[in-house]
């Protein structure tokens, strides 16, 4: 089936970059994932890049000659138009061959047969309205403590649970815990808890960027995210998420008070001496912070710092990486770290904004 | 194993739809009931398959097999040409050697089995069957015979490899009933299901924590 269509190279790049995101890297059963999926209605450019798990379409207005369907490899595709000159870039199908004009430069690459790539429905339900900024901003406070371990399915995936009158997000891959509550978002019903990929909602952050809203469509087994002329459709990890209430301390005798922007520059300072697995060591006093990393045969850093603490000295060792995402994704200007001994988990959160907590364990030490 | 060699056409309709045109495979057809089509290319992974349990029907007449699975999965095969069809019996394979890190779980576990669970006591290490040793073999508290095969990532392969041990062992009258544990340090999702399903428990266990080495980096749970 030929298919010929004119447009500006930036317009397909960001298409092909889009949904190449979804595009299987591993290879597998479907050779034919490691392609995005092109077709042409009118001056209608629909590209989908899908790992069956994650699919991403991105739909987009093109000068369209012929309809067409057409399988191309996605890498080698989204290098070649990201190499080309600015402005208009001619695609014509023919035969088994894709050819992209873009003067001086012609390409001619071998397609991959379009008749493999799988039909992939996404979920029909009622759509939801969600605010773009307000639920990006959850996301990237969630995304980072999901677990990347595939043998433990559930934990690389994000609790969403309707509570009490909005949604919260959960997420934890059992050192750390995020907690983000979103106020007057009722996407479902009550009780009513889903198991969402967190490496799809992570392109999904990334996808929303400004965008001032977005759907949500839930099936059974996916949901279905629309962000502008952009489609995300995920699978749901099936299983029960950890019942992590039980791990939230209810009585933090210690409370430490600090600017987050301070204390955000001085661990990725002193973290540089904290190498080959080393924790950073966090001492609390009525004097204020003292941050110190050790690592044997390489050196040492230090750092005082103010900050306003209630309770006994304590010194608390932490993984300088996870305490760094907590401080990160914490919004506000100013954090409380609340602890109770050096060994049991420690609350982070915000002094201003009570939607969000981040529970961390502290690392042993000597 | 049945091992056909054929120009076919194959659709899978699923979660998903996915078709592969005409073309010649290798269609294998294993003992356990998986079905897979392989391409004359990659290392190990088939371009479709069916896992077991499945029901396969062929039809040899329109050359026609449709594999259809519990959740209602249907991989339908529809043989062109045949250009060859054999059949050999494998036998039960031994299985992988196991790894440094598996001997010494399994050496670990012999001197504490009560770290499987309460009350269990050690019969033997490597207690022998007509298939191949089982890992540890004990008694429960109440006297019960109990097989316990040691992974240090357990997956299905070590589940079917128990299910055939215990299907062994359960003929003796001596000591039959015989039941199974599953010992790794991460058992995979798939695993534990196909366990649950055979009446087999599972086990994860620390291998730090076996060896008296406390990890420094604590967990929530």
């Amino acid at each position: 089936m030929g298919m010929k269509f004119r447009c500006e190279r930036d317009i397909l790049q960001n298409a092909l970059v889009s949904a190449g995101r979804a595009v299987s890297t591993r290879g597998g059963a479907l050779p034919v994932l490691s392609g995005v999926h092109l077709v042409l209605v009118g001056d209608l450019l629909t590209v989908t890049g899908s790992d069956i798990d994650l699919t991403i379409t991105v739909r987009t207005t093109v000068a369209g000659a012929e309809d067409g369907v057409a399988v191309v490899p996605a890498k080698l595709v989204t290098d070649i138009v990201r190499s080309l000159r600015p402005g208009a870039v001619d695609i014509t199908m023919e035969g088994d061959e894709l050819s992209m004009v873009s003067p001086p430069s012609e390409f001619a690459i071998r397609t991959i047969p379009a008749d493999e790539f799988p039909e992939l429905t996404a979920p029909e339900g009622d759509a939801v309205t969600l605010q773009g900024a307000a639920f990006r901003g959850a996301l990237q406070q969630v995304v980072k403590s999901a677990s990347s371990d595939d043998a433990r399915p559930i934990l690389t995936g994000v609790l969403m649970a309707a509570e009490d009158d909005g949604l919260r997000l959960v997420s934890t891959d059992s050192y750390r815990l995020s907690v983000c509550d979103l106020a007057g978002t009722s996407i479902l019903s009550d009780g009513q808890k889903v198991l969402v990929p967190s490496k799809s909602l992570l392109e999904l952050s990334r996808l929303i960027g400004d965008s001032e809203e977005l759907t949500l469509r839930l099936g059974q087994q996916e949901a279905s995210f629309e962000v502008g002329n952009v489609s995300v459709t995920t699978r749901l990890i099936e299983g029960d998420f950890p019942n992590y209430r039980g791990l939230i301390p209810t009585n933090h005798p210690n409370r430490l008070t600090i600017d987050r922007g301070a204390l955000l520059d001085a661990v990725k300072r002193v973290r540089l001496m904290a190498q080959e697995s080393t924790p950073i060591r966090l001492s609390m006093s009525s004097d204020g912070l003292e941050l110190v990393a050790v690592t044997q045969d390489v050196g040492q850093a230090h750092e005082s710092m103010p900050a306003a603490y209630q309770g006994e000295d304590l010194t608390v060792a932490f993984n300088p990486e996870y305490l760094i995402d907590g401080i990160e994704v914490a919004p506000g200007d100013e954090i409380t770290l609340e602890t109770v001994d050096e060994l049991k988990p420690a609350l982070l959160r915000s002094v201003e904004d009570e939607d969000f907590l981040y529970l961390l364990m502290p690392v042993r030490v000597s | 194993m049945r091992l056909v060699i054929a120009r076919c056409t194959v659709d899978y309709e699923g979660r998903l739809r996915a078709h592969l045109p005409e073309a010649t495979r290798l269609v294998m057809v294993k003992a356990d009931g998986c079905v897979a089509i392989h391409a004359d290319g990659g290392a190990y992974k088939p371009l479709n398959w069916m896992n077991s349990p499945n029901r396969l029907v062929m039809d040899d007449h329109t050359g026609v097999w449709t594999v259809r699975s519990p959740k209602g999965d249907v991989l339908t095969i529809t043989l062109h040409e045949v250009f060859s069809d054999t059949a050999h019996d494998l036998g039960v394979d031994p299985g992988l050697r196991k790894d440094g890190v598996e001997a010494h779980l399994q050496e670990l576990l012999a001197d504490h089995p009560g770290s499987i669970a309460d009350g269990l006591r050690l019969v033997r290490r490597e207690f022998p069957t007509d298939i191949g040793p089982v890992d540890l073999m004990c008694r429960d508290a109440h006297g019960v015979a109990v097989a316990i095969e040691v992974k240090r990532r357990g997956e299905i392969d070590g589940v079917e490899q128990l299910t055939r041990y215990l299907d062994f062992l359960n003929r003796d009258p001596t000591l039959s009933p015989v039941r199974g544990v599953f010992v790794a340090q991460v058992i995979k999702p798939q695993a534990k299901v196909l366990a649950a399903d055979r009446e087999i428990d599972c086990v994860e266990v620390d291998y730090d924590e076996l060896r008296g080495i406390e990890s420094p980096n604590l967990k929530l749970f």
